[in-house]
């Protein structure tokens, strides 16, 4: 699997939506499943998907869908 | 005995003596898998938790890190990670005390390394270890809190500070852990025979002993078999709490 599938299948698992949904517009609390408690439910997805660990610094600005993949890829080496 | 923790996996810090070292016996003796954690390398202790898990059909896996260091905590957590099992169960027991001393005539620097070890780090650790555990959508955390931290004598402040700190941990963890299905309980022990209780002054540990209505002094073995209830599902419908084990004081 690659890492963009790995990436997409933690928000698709975790927040119960469809590919279509994985867009620039998908942002914290824009749907009604990623609201604080399932913002921690991705981060441990994701931590567990790409064996990484999250400082709480980078917890706090991942924000939206595309700012997780700069932040997976600036600070924890994840390629898309 | 009964295997209350039967296929369960914990990870419990202080592992190397006192209550710690009770809890992990008992937790293997229940039939539970452990992360032992432990401050620094010590083929002592590997021996005896070999020993432990052989005779209980467990593993038990020795982890070795300070509290003190973040770096170390988190090198700890890797290992942890590292074997890809479930957790089901954190008991963060570490702790330290302090010399007794009038607050006026304590050194910041003590109240400071006490918070950090006490406070602090059982934080930091709970955060790593929490978030494993949410995956599961169960768990049960129980935190070492103590008497002196709600009945607060003079002369250990620090310490009494610390332990009613983790109190309010627990409550606040409790809150935002159960919409994963995680229970985080605390449990305060009165005095208890161990390494740190020795450190009281005699004047201190016979008005603690006598002030309880068991006028003795607990087992590490009792606080043991409280630990062993808030993590299995026996206590299943028990969150927030905090269990006093303290022979009736
Ligand atoms: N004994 C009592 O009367 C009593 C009463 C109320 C509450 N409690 C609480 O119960 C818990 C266990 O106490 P205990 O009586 O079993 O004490 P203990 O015999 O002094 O054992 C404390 C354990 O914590 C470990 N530890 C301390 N600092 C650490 C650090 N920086 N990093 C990693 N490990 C560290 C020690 O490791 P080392 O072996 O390497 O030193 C030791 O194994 C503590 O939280 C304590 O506050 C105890």
């Amino acid at each position: 699997m690659s890492n963009l599938e790995k990436y997409n299948e933690a928000f698709m698992e975790v927040f119960q939506i469809g590919e279509d949904q994985l867009t620039d517009d998908l942002k914290y609390q824009s749907i009604e499943t990623w609201d604080s408690v399932g913002h921690m439910m991705l981060m441990a997805a994701l931590e567990e998907a790409f064996d990484i660990m999250m400082e709480t610094d980078d917890i706090l600005v991942f924000e939206s869908y595309p700012k997780g993949k700069e932040i997976l890829s600036n600070n924890y080496d994840v390629e898309f | 005995m009964t295997r209350l923790l039967e296929n369960k996996n914990a990870v419990i810090t202080g592992c190397n003596r006192g209550i710690g070292f009770a809890t992990l016996k008992l937790f293997a003796e229940k039939g539970c898998n452990v992360w032992a954690c432990v401050r620094c390398e010590n083929k002592e202790f590997e021996k005896k938790a070999e020993t432990i898990a052989k005779e209980n059909n467990v593993w038990i896996k020795p982890v070795y890190f300070d509290l003190g260091n973040s770096e170390e905590i988190k090198a700890g957590i890797k290992q942890i990670r590292e074997n890809k099992e479930k957790i089901d169960i954190l008991v963060n027991n570490a702790g330290i005390e302090q010399q007794g001393g009038f607050f006026q005539m304590t050194p910041m620097a003590v109240f400071e390394k006490i918070f950090k070890i006490n406070v602090f780090a059982q934080i930091e650790f709970s955060q790593y270890i929490t978030k494993l555990m949410m995956r599961n959508k169960a768990g049960s955390v129980i935190n070492l809190s103590s008497c002196a931290g709600i009945d607060m004598t003079g002369g250990y402040m620090a310490y009494s500070a610390s332990k009613a700190a983790i109190i309010s941990v627990t409550k606040t963890m409790a809150s935002e852990l159960i919409n994963y299905g995680i229970r985080v309980n605390a449990i305060a022990p009165g005095i208890v025979e161990t390494q740190m209780s020795r450190g009281l002054t005699d004047e201190a540990r016979e008005n603690t002993k006598n002030s309880s209505l068991m006028n003795r002094i607990g087992e590490p073995e009792e606080i043991a078999e409280a630990i062993a209830f808030l993590a299995s599902d026996a206590s299943s419908y028990m969150t927030g709490q905090v269990l006093r084990v303290d022979g009736g004081m």
